[in-house]
């Protein structure tokens, strides 16, 4: 495996993860967001059902987009929404890893870049006329998740993340458990829903490759899997390709489809394969 | 000597944002409201993919108004290529856009709004005091949560809406499912409303253009005229009377409607449609005693309450028709170079997509402009009106009044950043009026802004 592959495989904990104590009995836990949209951190508040009781069991410290007072220190747990885009997001990012003793990157953005990040494989052209000069702190930088820059110790993957994973992370922290991750494709969840194969049906469906945990969300709604959740560990990508080529899909369109909410997280192997294809997209 | 005052960071607002203030001698010198969120270029990720990957895509500008962004892509691919959709589809388009409003609003209304109302910091911190609310609000959200799921497949980013017709249909039973979720939020909107139309407001009134859809039939969400107070105008020329620019200290642009100041949402669309809203709604507002039109933008809270109980209502008829949904199929249609353009009503006022199509299916060109972008012009100046008033008191109270009534327009600044269109350091960039991109200011309109933002060349 290369060194890339190990970057997307599902992160090692950090060797110290905080437990709520007798001292300590509520564990210290943020939500910010960096350039994103700000869907991840509304996951956490549409759990309706429990959030008043999740905002008891936990000291929800700093959560600057419902909160006006914020501690931005001493944290046990962070969640980062978004990704890095801007000058601001970067030093916003090293600031908080600082201070919190586990860093979970919330979401797509901030776990391969998602859509936004997309911008690394089109054509400057492309957006070059919405480029301006703007002023320190808000200019440009290249659109990367947050594990480009910091270490990350856990990850909720997804765009949006399923709203109960981060209920159950939360429980789990609570309960001095460390949370699972998920490495099954979404193809198991979805057969056990009972939904008719897209594959089948012809549609470029990223299912079989594509990290599960979602309970094929997208697939029960009639839509086929774009990947968001990243690859699994052991996803065989080159039989995926060569199936959906089989489908009538050119490598182009696999290639950019791949790389649409994942991209970033692609292992240099999977690159290779779509050398073929021409390599201008 | 001159006074600075930096709000950096605002809180309780999708997205980032800072303002700059600064006064002289109770003067406002400078005033900047900037978003300073990280571009993300949606316009230019869009460019060169595929027409049916829009919706997908560009639904990922915002989670809050992901359906609104879904259904816009959606009804500008429909309008480049002429399709019709059914009429079982608009009106589960309808309801998907309805439970996102409804979801939306109760959002921003108890999230964001209610605790600068109420003295607190936060809804968390309210909660002693204001249970009951905050559970009211929940129940709001989680009924427009449901109903976004059971016709668009997930909460945020919806899956099932496609070009044409629906990946996949809500079975029958469930629609009566929802028409009673809304029937149990109906006490919590009604409430709502009433709480809202009893908040004070401070006396400020701030007149300029209410701009919305307008149909004259009913209370409008999709495709249709736009109205101001001045005249009608048609969605298909909207680069001749719209013009976007932008400052070096925002990454989200600006927009002026004919060179002026103009503002869109909640409060915009019931000063043009007010008889449209129902009859409960109208029944609120009056016993309220707000008159509309009314230019008070801390009045848009209240009318994001008001139409909390139009939608509600609005929901269960739509729900009651739909007991006899039916799969359908998606509607047929060959694409072919064409250009398409759509203006819906979205929580936060008008968000228009334009798409010019290759005869390769491909996009060749996209334009988004979002409601907060619309505002941001009509919330400086707001800001810069308002102030010398707030001058006199302490800071305190100065800096919450302001947060207040930044809030009250629901600003999202994910939404309204890197939707720029000229760049103003160099050269313009080249003009297409023929694909109706938006066009800069003129020399004169931009001496016209800088007159108003008191700056001079």
């Amino acid at each position: 495996m290369t060194e890339q592959t190990q970057v997307h495989a599902a992160p090692a904990g950090p060797v110290f993860w905080p437990k709520p104590t007798d001292t300590n009995p509520k564990l210290r836990v943020g939500f910010f967001g960096l350039t994103g949209c700000a869907g991840c951190q509304l996951s956490v508040l549409f759990n309706e059902d429990e959030i008043l009781r999740l905002v008891e069991i936990i000291d929800v410290t700093a959560f600057p987009f419902v909160r006006e007072r914020n501690i931005e220190r001493d944290f046990d747990f962070l969640f980062v929404e978004g990704l890095v885009a801007s000058r601001n997001d970067l030093e916003t990012l090293q600031k908080l890893r600082e201070r919190t003793k586990v860093l979970v990157a919330l979401g797509a953005c901030a776990h391969t870049g998602c859509v936004p990040a997309y911008r690394n494989f089109t054509l400057k052209e492309n957006y070059e006329h919405l480029l301006y000069v703007k002023d320190r702190g808000i200019e440009d930088i290249n659109p990367s998740p947050v594990d480009d820059y910091v270490k990350i110790d856990h990850t909720i993957p997804g765009c949006p993340p399923d709203k109960r994973e981060i209920l159950s992370f939360i429980t789990d922290i609570v309960g001095g458990n460390k949370p699972k991750t998920f490495n099954n494709p979404v193809c198991i969840e979805c057969r056990r829903n009972n939904n008719a194969c897209l594959l089948e049906s012809g549609k470029p469906c990223l299912g079989p490759v594509t990290r599960g945990g979602c309970n094929a969300v997208c697939v029960n709604g009639g839509f086929e899997c774009w990947g968001c959740r990243g690859l699994t560990d052991d996803a065989n990508v080159p039989a995926m390709v060569k199936l959906l080529e089989e489908k009538g899909y050119s490598k182009e369109f696999i290639r950019d489809r791949m790389r649409m909410f994942a991209g970033l997280k692609m292992p240099a192997e999977v690159e290779i394969i779509f050398r073929a294809a021409n390599n201008k997209p | 000597m001159p006074q600075t005052i930096s709000l950096s960071h605002l809180t309780k607002i999708e997205g980032h944002a800072t303002l700059t203030l600064e006064v002289d001698a109770g003067k406002v010198k400078q005033c900047h409201l900037s978003s300073i969120e990280g571009s993300r270029y949606f316009e230019g990720i869009l460019k060169g993919r595929y027409y049916y990957e829009a919706s997908e895509l560009s639904s990922r500008i915002c989670g809050i108004c992901s359906c609104a962004h879904t259904l816009g892509a959606i009804h500008a691919v429909e309008n480049a290529f002429g399709v019709v959709p059914s009429k079982q589809t608009m009106q589960l388009r309808k309801l998907l856009a309805i439970g996102e409003r409804i979801r939306s609003h109760a959002t921003h209304l108890y999230f964001l709004a209610l605790p600068d109302y109420l003295g607190h910091e936060s809804v968390f911190s309210m909660l002693p005091k204001y249970k009951p609310q905050v559970k009211s609000a929940l129940r709001m959200m989680k009924a427009g949560n449901e109903i976004i799921r059971t016709v668009g497949g997930r909460d945020l980013h919806p899956v099932s809406a496609a070009i044409g017709g629906f990946l996949k249909f809500p079975p029958a039973e469930k629609m009566a499912y929802l028409q009673e979720q809304l029937k149990g939020i109906a006490p919590d909107v009604e409430a709502t409303a009433r709480l809202f139309g009893g908040l004070k407001n401070p006396d400020f009134e701030a007149p300029a253009d209410s701009f919305s859809l307008y149909n004259g039939v009913d209370y409008p969400m999709f495709s249709s005229n736009l109205k101001s107070e001045t005249r009608m105008f048609s969605p298909d020329d909207y680069a001749s009377y719209i013009a976007e620019y932008h400052e070096p200290y925002s990454t989200a642009n600006f927009v002026v409607k004919e060179g002026k100041t103009y503002f869109v949402g909640a409060l915009a669309r019931i000063n043009n449609n007010f008889r449209f809203l129902s009859p409960k709604a109208r029944a609120i507002a009056k016993d309220t005693g707000v008159l509309f039109p009314d230019y008070n933008p801390y009045v848009n809270n209240f009318a994001q309450a008001l139409e909390l109980v139009h939608y509600a209502d609005e929901a269960a008829g739509i729900c009651r028709q739909l007991k006899s949904i039916k799969p359908e199929p998606i509607v047929e249609f060959t694409p072919y170079e064409s250009r398409g353009i759509s203006a819906t009503e979205v929580p936060r006022g008008i968000l228009w997509h334009e798409y010019v199509i290759t005869a390769e299916g491909k996009i060749d060109f996209a334009n988004i402009v979002t409601p907060t972008a619309q505002n941001l012009r009509k919330m400086e100046e707001d800001i810069r009106a308002i102030l010398p008033s707030l001058l006199v008191g302490d800071d305190k109270t100065l800096v919450m009044q302001i947060e207040k009534l930044i809030r009250s327009y629901d600003p999202c600044f994910s939404c309204s950043t890197h939707f720029l269109k000229v760049k103003w350091v160099g050269k313009k960039r080249k003009q297409s009026p023929k694909r109706g991109s938006l066009r800069s200011l003129d020399k004169r309109e931009r001496a016209a802004v800088d007159k108003v933002l008191g700056r001079s060349q």
